[in-house]
């Protein structure tokens, strides 16, 4: 392990991340879940891929052994913030359109 | 723990893994793109299971739960839990990119990490997960596609997933 807080600290950050970008992502009215067949669903809901990539930017921050104050709580406040932002209003410039419908490849 | 016992264990862990949580996701139900299309026709050509053949294009053309077993494990290898998480986001990102909406890789990456980190309480090291997923992986997908595509076609008649095209 090479960040230097407490475990405990450590779990306590990751729930607090899934957490706040699960609430703001629903603050933002994203729907809750994804519509149903859920596996094949293209929708971003707030708790898929919301708090994947919150969980994703907090790692990489400790992984980094940037922690900044009260033992990395505001930082996974504030990474579970700008994940839900980005979900909502960003996701689709980063990252390419679904495709149409499944029937064409099908075919 | 003797390490060709922890392999072993880690190697049937990994593939029970990756097989049930593709499975789930839906994958021998229908080709993601193209490519896993020709794949599995090519397969039922040589003798195979459709459906078998859908998951095996699948889990090529894209990071399913196989990646993310395998990239979760190299993660928690190198630096720790941090590292299984970094790996699911990245993951999701390869999904993302490879039009598949995700959800399989991150599940298997999210899966894995927990158990590698689990088992490791209990004598098993990263490096053995490691080792056992690309020996399930080759049992998938190195040694002869028909027979495991038979195997995964009745593994997802079994979980009720089986495919409705032909």
């Amino acid at each position: 392990m090479i960040v230097h807080v407490g475990e405990t600290y450590l779990l306590l950050s990751y729930l607090i991340a899934i957490t706040t970008s699960i609430i703001i992502a629903i603050g933002l009215k994203m729907p809750i879940l994804p519509e149903k067949p859920r596996r094949f669903s293209w929708t971003n809901s707030a708790v898929f891929p919301t708090p994947i990539i919150a969980l994703g930017l907090l790692a990489i921050c400790f992984s980094i052994n940037f922690i900044w104050i009260y033992n990395g709580i505001v930082l996974a406040i504030i990474t579970g913030v700008v994940s839900a932002l980005f979900v909502k209003y960003l996701f689709y410039y980063v990252f390419p359109n679904p495709p149409e419908t499944m029937e064409e490849v099908n075919e | 723990m003797n390490e060709i016992l922890g392999v072993a264990i880690a190697a049937s862990i990994a593939w029970l893994n990756f097989v049930i949580i593709d499975t789930f996701m839906g994958l021998p139900e229908v080709p993601g793109v193209k490519g896993a299309d020709i794949i599995s026709h090519s397969i039922k050509e040589r003798g195979g299971d459709l459906a078998g053949g859908f998951f095996q294009g699948n889990i090529l053309c894209s990071p399913d739960a196989s990646a993310g077993t395998l990239l979760a494990s190299i993660g928690v290898m190198l630096i720790g839990i941090e590292g299984g998480i970094i790996s699911t986001f990245f993951v999701f990102i390869g999904n993302r990119l490879c039009a598949d909406p995700g959800y399989a890789g991150t599940c298997g990456a999210l899966t894995t990490t927990l158990i590698v980190v689990a088992f490791s309480y209990i004598g098993f090291t990263p490096e053995m997960f490691v080792v056992g997923m690309v020996i399930a992986i080759t049992t998938i997908q190195g040694i002869h596609h028909p027979t495991s595509s038979k195997l995964l076609g009745n593994i997802a008649k079994t979980m009720n997933k089986y495919t409705k095209l032909d």
